[in-house]
């Protein structure tokens, strides 16, 4: 997968299709984001682990919106990028999309059901048939006030890094709530339960990509994925919106009723 | 006087509504328990999710927000935003173990000073039989 990779980003910097390439790169045998331009060296390009590379298009394309980039997609961050248009971050036409398929084990680890970017040149093998289960079944038999219990446990180990936030693609509103001094007091830790934790998850509704990253870069292990999730089937559920897929808003910053 | 345990209730009344129907549930001398704490807004699409949270955070047993009838609203559109809102928030206090009862959203007219009486018993009655919020005892004293 791999050299089909290289090949690519080698054809596209080559015929001048796009003059940079984001990816991922070996570096002293850590795996990181870089930028590959034209005669660039690309064996020391890297696949996984995945890493939100969306946020650096986005990044990019403010800095010089007439620069042709060309990024390594995943499922998630193409629903990441197609978020971001819909909001004017980024412009879909200034981009080039180099599209890969995660592998059943990354796919899983994700309860990821649409594990794939849908551009047609797609490296690697699309798992449209998935069986993900219910992630949530342990979780959801749980009373009410066990979950209250689970969570007071969980977000007690916080430590307010905002780590949560800095990776999230889909985190990039100039003022961030979270350091409203109204909902949540500077220096208290851990952070007034549940407060943190709620406005970012409500936040993310209807925005959050799956990528996981929040999860991973917690360096106190809170499952926040799982709220995550769920507020993505509740998103589902209510309103019949799945988010990166569609050119639908987001149908709670629309006037419609449900 | 008993001193049986009175839940505290925060409501969000919109200015052109609810807010105006209590004030005539009070101008019409009716009776409904002296719960709620009203904070009054121009519109109940005001109310964004923080301001729940925090409720709740500080130890409130139930938040009731009270807005125009749909297709009533003073701004159009405000309380279909409203209603998204608060039914995606009802599910994500109930994933954190909170009951979802405890937030509630109801449309009252100006002209509905017995509806609203009547639905301040009800809400009233509905958090006595949950009991106190389970958030009260962690709750931290508001800033
Ligand atoms: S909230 Fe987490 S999983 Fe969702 S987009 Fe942000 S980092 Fe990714
Ligand atoms: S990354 Fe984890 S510890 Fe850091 S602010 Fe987010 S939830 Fe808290
Ligand atoms: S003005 Fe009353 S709900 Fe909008």
């Amino acid at each position: 997968m791999e050299d089909e990779v290289r090949k690519r980003i080698a054809e596209m910097l080559d015929s001048g299709e796009v003059t940079a390439v984001i990816a991922l790169k070996d570096v002293l045998g850590m795996t990181t984001p870089c930028v590959f331009k034209k005669g660039d060296d690309l064996s020391s390009l890297r696949l996984s682990p995945h890493y939100p590379l969306a946020t650096l298009a986005m990044k990019m394309h403010k800095m010089d919106p007439e620069y042709k980039i060309a990024i390594l997609c995943r499922g998630c961050d193409e629903r990441a990028l197609l978020e971001m248009a819909k909001r004017n971050q980024i412009d879909m036409d200034k981009l080039s999309i180099i599209g890969i398929a995660c592998d059943e084990e990354t796919a899983k680890d994700c309860n990821c059901s649409v594990p794939y970017p849908s551009c047609e040149d797609l490296i690697g093998e699309k798992l449209e048939e998935l069986e993900l289960g219910d992630a949530f079944e342990d979780y959801k038999r749980m009373s009410t006030a066990e979950k209250l219990e689970f969570w007071k446990k969980q977000f007690e180990k916080c430590n307010k890094c905002y780590g949560c936030r800095n990776i999230c693609q889909m985190c990039f509103c100039k003022d961030c709530e979270l350091e409203n001094e109204l909902w949540l007091k500077k220096g208290r830790l851990p952070p007034d339960f549940p407060v943190y934790h709620l406005i970012r998850a409500f936040h993310l509704a209807g925005k959050c990509v799956g990528c996981g990253e929040c999860e991973s870069a917690c360096p106190a292990g809170i499952p926040l994925m799982t709220i995550n999730r769920l507020l993505r089937d509740d998103m589902k559920e209510l309103f019949d919106y799945v988010v990166g897929n569609t050119e639908e808003v987001n149908p709670l910053y629309t006037k419609e009723e449900f | 006087m008993s001193d049986e345990w009175e839940p505290k209730i925060v409501g969000f009344l919109c200015n052109w509504c609810c807010y105006a129907g209590a004030d005539m549930a009070g101008t019409s001398r009716m009776h409904y328990p002296a719960n709620i704490r009203v904070i009054r807004v121009m519109c109940s699409s005001r109310i964004n999710a923080e301001m729940i949270i925090k409720a709740f955070q500080t130890g409130a047993d139930a938040v009731f927000i009270g807005g125009c009838h749909p297709g009533d609203c003073h701004y159009v559109d405000g309380n279909y935003r409203t209603k998204k809102r608060i039914d995606l928030l009802k599910r994500l206090i109930e994933h954190i173990g909170i009951e979802p009862e405890r937030l509630r959203l109801e449309w009252i007219s100006a002209a509905e000073g017995e509806e609203f009486a009547k639905t301040m018993k009800e809400l009233r009655d509905d958090i006595k039989k949950l009991g106190p919020s389970p958030l009260r005892e962690i709750a931290r004293e508001a800033i």
